[in-house]
């Protein structure tokens, strides 16, 4: 497609932005299974599996002397090494971190090195942690997901009540691009979690039908994106996010019978133009936010409180 | 609300997931649509829901509606990823070779609204 080199450079501007304000020691994974090196490969091994992670460094006085990959282990299990001191097999010559570096460092670092990990060390050149990108990408995620809310709460659409120490349940789904196969996955988890919390069915409904239309919505009309859902013990929260095209006009896209869907779409039972604005029926709070070629925010919040609960069987 | 066994009855339904317990579902309205919008609109409980979509996507649609059954109309065979998707989600889900107008015009006259 023509338009991928501007929206490739376009998400990239939008992520450097987002990882202006962190630092790597923000999103490193602090709890570090590291050896030293007279520990065997087989340790080693015995270490990934049980703690199932990928790579495990090699240290000195807390220094990164090396590095043990699965790759490192299997080449030792081919040639019979297992039973060898880790230092005899290890990748010497570590690329290391600091943890007071800007995450745009390590993002940089992955997208010139071949690794899928890197150890982080502090000002004492100290193992403190790892970073892989899936910690980057997590943190991007909630970084949005906080920017997303200070602006919110400065327009005065947030609840109070939505803070993380009320979250009895969180969690943050990826969804692909025309993946209708397990389109539904968030709403049918957050259906069993308000049924699992005695919630009024009529409510259940309203959340769940409102998570399944914007979970729809990121496959059959975005680029993909990410599902959020948030549940204390007053509201659901779902917040989507699409990585683009965006909406030209959100105006007429809020318009009932109004629709972009291919004839591919359709014919998959989708497209008749109800998704939004049935979502903003089913709300107690709704927003939306969209860029031509950034992507598309919305946020949709239903109240689980009682009085909410007798208002609604009116609706 | 009647009983779900004899609506599947008065179609000659036959089972694709049949989950213990669903001869006595509840049924409150029936509800026949191509289009999963439609489906998502519903606003109730105990819902009959008569398609002829052959999606996975129904499924889905009807538990997060919470809808008491699934009858898929005008169809003589059923793709067996649609029997393990209801299954999946307990669904009950038949199938019966009856046109949409004429199942719903049966189940119109069993539910008395006709």
């Amino acid at each position: 497609m023509n338009s991928t080199p501007r929206f490739a450079e376009d998400i990239s501007l939008r992520i450097q932005e987002l990882a202006g304000n962190l630092k790597i020691r923000d999103v490193m994974t602090r709890k570090v299974f590291a050896v030293t090196r007279t520990c065997t490969m087989r340790d080693v091994q015995a270490i990934m599996k049980s703690n199932a992670i990928s790579g495990v460094p090699v240290v000195d006085d807390r220094h990164v002397i090396g590095l043990v990959s699965v790759n490192t282990i299997m080449n030792a299990y081919e040639q019979g090494w297992m039973q060898d001191p880790v230092a005899k097999h290890m990748t010497t010559g570590v690329r290391t971190l600091g943890e007071e570096q800007p995450l745009s460092f390590a993002m940089s670092a992955f997208s010139k090195f071949p690794y899928r990990r890197f150890p982080v060390v502090n000002q004492n050149n100290e193992l403190t942690g790892m970073v892989t990108p899936r910690n980057i990408n997590l943190a991007l995620i909630q970084e949005l997901s906080r920017q997303l809310d200070a602006i919110e709460t400065e327009s005065g659409r947030i609840t109070p009540a939505a803070t993380s120490e009320n979250c009895i349940f969180s969690r943050i789904y990826r969804v692909a691009r025309y993946d209708f196969e397990t389109g539904g996955t968030a709403a049918a988890e957050l259906r069993e979690q308000l049924q699992a919390r005695g919630v009024a069915p009529k409510i259940i409904r309203r959340a769940a039908v409102a998570c399944y239309e914007l979970e729809i919505n990121i496959i059959a009309h975005s680029y993909g994106g990410t599902l959020t859902l948030y549940i204390d013990r007053e509201l659901v929260r779902i917040t989507a996010n699409d990585f683009g095209p965006g909406i030209p006009d959100v105006d007429q896209a809020m318009t009932e019978g109004f629709s972009t869907a291919s004839d591919w779409i359709r014919s998959q039972g989708f497209g008749a133009g109800m998704g939004l604005p049935n979502t903003k029926r089913l709300s107690d709070e709704f927003a939306i936010q969209s860029g031509v070629d950034m992507g598309t925010m919305v946020k949709s919040v239903i109240n689980l409180n009682p009085q909410e609960k007798l208002s609604d069987e009116n609706k | 609300m009647k009983k779900l066994k004899p609506l599947i009855e008065e179609l000659n339904a036959k089972a694709v997931n049949a989950p213990p317990g669903w001869e006595d579902r509840d049924v409150k309205k029936i509800f026949a649509s191509d289009l999963i919008s439609d489906i998502l609109i519903i606003d109730s409980d105990n819902i009959l829901l008569l398609t002829s979509l052959l999606s996975d996507q129904v499924l889905y649609a009807a538990d997060v509606i919470g809808a008491s059954a699934v009858i898929l109309v005008n169809r003589n065979h059923i793709p067996a990823m649609l029997g393990k998707a209801a299954a999946k989600k307990g669904i009950p889900l038949f199938h019966t070779p009856l046109p949409k107008f004429e199942s719903c015009v049966r189940l119109g006259h069993l539910m008395e609204l006709v």
